[in-house]
């Protein structure tokens, strides 16, 4: 029983049955909710929020506080760039794709050396840059949704490619697999975990703490960009505020992947199950007709639910 | 009359870990009585049973004669037995009064604090210490304020205002320089005027020789031996405490060539808590650091890692000067720091012993990709240089126990095979055993050539393992022992400058 116990507080076995239990509960409202097309599309969904999760979970595994609320914005700014850039055209898909990347990369490299050189709470350095952002989206766009995206990109997100899996799908793979790479078989992986276990002791080896961390807000701020430039490609078009509904689940999905909001603890792989997790979730609320005040009640008690759960885990980390 | 505590036959299991076999335990009134052992001898745990935070498995404790069966820490609170904190368990911004009764205060019939009796109260617990505390010590005074001396004074009114009848001290003097232990050690004296029964638990012993009456030794989860402190001495509770270790405490030092070139030269370093500071490091020396506390000698040691950098000075290694910025200039050059504040400046909670010990190894060789398959047997080797007893490379490193937690810390510079070895009191809280494998080490490094400056809190460390000892005062160096002149009474003679 005890075994039971621990095991269900282990992030990932939560996370995959929440997964099955969230099919199930869909198949049986709604039956065709787990038929291959609809896993498909709603592994496309999972794979847009697995990527801003992605940038999420580094900020948030580098520790002392670290959360990024200005992916929000910085995805709207990635579509909108990206969307501007390309405007239909197919040729400009790699030019929009580095733009968007290049703009919210130096914009989350702000927000770092906000967070580093002027010790800026990082809760405080990320809300203060999404307000900047949103005002100058608004000076930029008029206000109206401009930009569009390249048939070949909305093809990409939406169509089959190969094993009738979209484009995005395989994107998704790759980038779990750089995230994997980048956590457990480089030097820059390894500080990031000693940093946010313990930043004192992993600047005692010398490790440039500053350096990385500001980094890891730069990468949060490009992931956010390049979903960003996959949310244009899955709607067609932009508006400013594309991005806003990103922001919680990006967290929750970090939380329910297991990575601990203190710092130092977690994986990729347990992010994206719990962007499934999440996504699923949502899908079925959906089915349920739940206007969009009742899904943000549910994910926010999902999120402090979480909290409860897995507080008592990290009392006994030692 | 029964004696204030008598403990018989103590045992306690945590799952199939035998944290006692056997432990007693018995304290007079008026009695300072020391507990000794290395780390995970059940000292603790037979402590944390006496204080009612552990529950025993069997055998029995009498407190004045009467049979002891605490449920929670209340109960033997309410039986008389009191724990001494040293740190934070004063307020500062209430007063030294308000302190004293913090969370007993006493009430009026209506419920509210009765300040007049809380003063009255502490006025009449202070008056036996008025002698000690020497200059008045006012009940009105926010804590904050006091001297860290007085703040001790506070902590012991603090338990004595519940009426204890047997304090126990765990490590209460860990945190204190000479000058303050030696005070702390005068409201001891004062407490067994009143009758009051203590348990002295301490890793120095010299201190335990100075104000104990008799020694309990514990090994294993039992209790060895009981002796009056003044019948024996520091070799026989040694050997006592650690059995057939006790000899590779103190190792003979190797000699080496006194015309070799220096390895590391430091002129005139200044810093915040430094004054034109300059010495001469050569391969395989061990120069020892000493002094009081907090006279500067970590303040050199983490400037010479770049931890707190200089103000001015210059450095040179091997010959060449060094600039010394960030710590990563210094790990480059096989400068390693090993702190004893392992929790705060060394350990990476929750992360594994193979990433604990890999951190230095990535900078000293700027490694930007990690195949850990390949690196495995190096950080083996490593810690098996110490002893070092884990179940593997992949378990937390939270699963070891302090002493063998340094002892990673440790291995993970030796990984980097490092020319310097900066040493800030890396023994702190690590028990015998665990000391006598690092000492044993750090005399292989100086043969094999490695340089070390080894600053220690406990004096016999250093003259037991230096080659010579720059004695700090005040952020300068205020003598050099070396040969003839290193004994403790000259150490303590610089320490202490002239007021000795």
């Amino acid at each position: 029983m005890a075994r039971i116990k621990t095991l269900l507080a282990e992030p990932l076995v939560l996370a995959s049955i929440a997964i099955l239990v969230l099919l199930a509960a869909g198949e049986f409202l709604s039956p065709g909710f787990a038929r291959g097309d609809q896993v498909t599309r709603l592994l496309t969904v999972s794979a847009i929020l697995g990527i801003v999760a992605a940038g999420q979970s580094l900020v948030v595994i580098g520790g002392r506080e670290g959360i990024d609320l200005s992916v929000g914005v910085l995805i709207s700014l990635g579509a909108f760039t990206a969307g501007n850039v390309m405007n239909g055209v197919n040729g400009a898909i790699l030019p929009a794709v580095l733009t968007a990347g290049g703009v919210t990369f130096a914009i989350g490299i702000v927000n770092g050396l906000g967070v580093t050189l002027l010790r800026i709470p990082p809760l405080v350095m990320t809300l203060g840059m999404m307000g900047v952002v949103q005002g100058g989206l608004v000076v930029l766009s008029r206000g109206a949704p401009s930009g569009n995206a390249a048939p070949m990109l909305m093809g990409f997100v939406n169509q089959p490619l190969l094993l009738g899996l979209p484009g995005i799908l395989f994107v998704w793979a790759l980038i779990a697999l750089a995230m994997w790479f980048l956590l457990r078989r480089t030097s820059f992986g390894y500080a990031v975990y000693a940093m946010g276990s313990n930043e004192r002791a992993a600047a005692l080896t010398g490790m440039p703490t500053g350096l990385l961390r500001t980094l890891l807000y730069g990468l949060s701020g490009l992931f956010a960009g390049l979903t960003g430039v996959c949310v244009i490609g899955y709607t067609g078009n932009s508006f400013i505020s594309v991005g806003d509904q990103y922001v919680l689940p990006s967290i929750i999905a970090v939380v329910i992947g297991g990575v601990s909001l203190a710092g130092g603890a977690g994986n990729y792989f347990g992010v994206m199950l719990g962007a499934i997790a999440l996504t699923l979730l949502q899908s079925v609320l959906t089915t349920l007709q739940l206007e969009f005040w009742g899904r943000q009640i549910i994910f926010g008690a999902v999120l402090l639910g979480l909290m409860l759960l897995y507080g008592r885990q990290t009392q006994l980390r030692v | 009359m029964p004696p204030a505590l008598r403990a018989q036959g103590i045992t306690k299991r945590f799952d199939a870990v035998v944290a006692l076999s056997d432990g007693a335990l018995t304290v007079e009134r008026g009695e300072i009585h020391a507990l000794l052992g290395a780390n995970g001898c059940g000292k603790s745990t037979l402590c944390k049973i006496i204080a009612g935070t552990v529950l025993r498995d069997g055998g029995s404790v009498q407190v004045d004669g009467v049979p002891l069966e605490p449920k929670r820490p209340a109960d033997a609170e309410a039986a008389g037995i009191a724990l001494f904190y040293q740190e934070l368990s004063l307020v500062p911004q209430l007063t030294v009064a308000e302190n004293i009764f913090l969370g007993h205060e006493p009430r009026t019939r209506a419920g509210f604090v009765d300040r007049r009796k809380l003063e009255d109260d502490a006025g009449r617990l202070l008056g036996p210490f008025q002698a000690v505390a020497g200059s008045g010590l006012d009940l009105h005074t926010p804590v904050a304020r006091l001297a860290p001396d007085q703040r001790q004074i506070v902590e012991i009114l603090k338990v004595l205002a519940r009426r204890p009848r047997l304090i126990i001290f765990d490590e209460a003097t860990a945190a204190l320089d000479r000058r303050q232990v030696e005070f702390f050690f005068r409201m001891l004296r004062e407490l067994k005027a009143q009758g009051i029964a203590m348990i002295f638990i301490s890793h120095r012993l010299d201190e335990v020789f100075e104000i104990c009456d008799r020694i309990t030794v514990m090994r294993n989860g039992a209790t060895v031996a009981t002796y009056p402190a003044a019948e024996t001495d520091v070799n026989r509770v040694v050997h006592a405490m650690v059995g057939a270790m006790a000899e590779h405490l103190h190792p003979p030092q190797v000699e080496r060539p006194a015309n070799e070139q220096p390895r590391l030269v430091v002129d005139r370093a200044r810093g915040r808590r430094l004054r034109d500071v300059s010495l001469t490091l050569r391969p395989g020396e061990i120069l020892g650091l000493g002094g009081l506390q907090g006279q500067g000698q970590s303040a050199l040691l983490r400037g010479l890692f770049g931890a707190d950098p200089l103000d001015s000075g210059r450095v040179n290694l091997d010959g060449a000067p060094l600039r010394l910025r960030k710590p990563a200039d210094a790990v480059r050059h096989g400068i390693a720091y090993v702190s004893g504040d392992r929790g705060r400046d060394a350990a990476l909670h929750g992360r594994s012993i193979f990433e604990n010990i890999a951190a230095a190894s990535f900078i000293r060789e700027r490694r930007v990709l990690v195949w850990p398959g390949r690196l495995a047997e190096r950080f083996r080797q490593a810690a098996a240089a110490l002893n070092t007893k884990y179940a593997g490379l992949e378990a937390p490193i939270g699963s070891l126990s302090g002493g063998n937690q340094q002892k990673i810390f440790i291995a993970r510079w030796l990984a980097t095979r490092p020319a310097v070895l900066l040493l800030d009191d890396p023994t702190k809280g690590i028990d015998l055993a665990a000391k006598a494998d690092f000492f044993d080490l750090v005399q292989r490094l100086a043969a094999e050539g490695a340089s070390i400056l080894f600053y220690s809190s406990e004096d016999a460390e250093l003259l037991g393992l230096c080659n010579r000892i720059l004695v700090f005062n005040g952020g300068a160096i205020a003598a050099e022992l070396s040969g003839g002149t290193m004994t403790a009474l000259h150490l303590t003679r610089a320490a202490y400058g002239d007021a000795a």
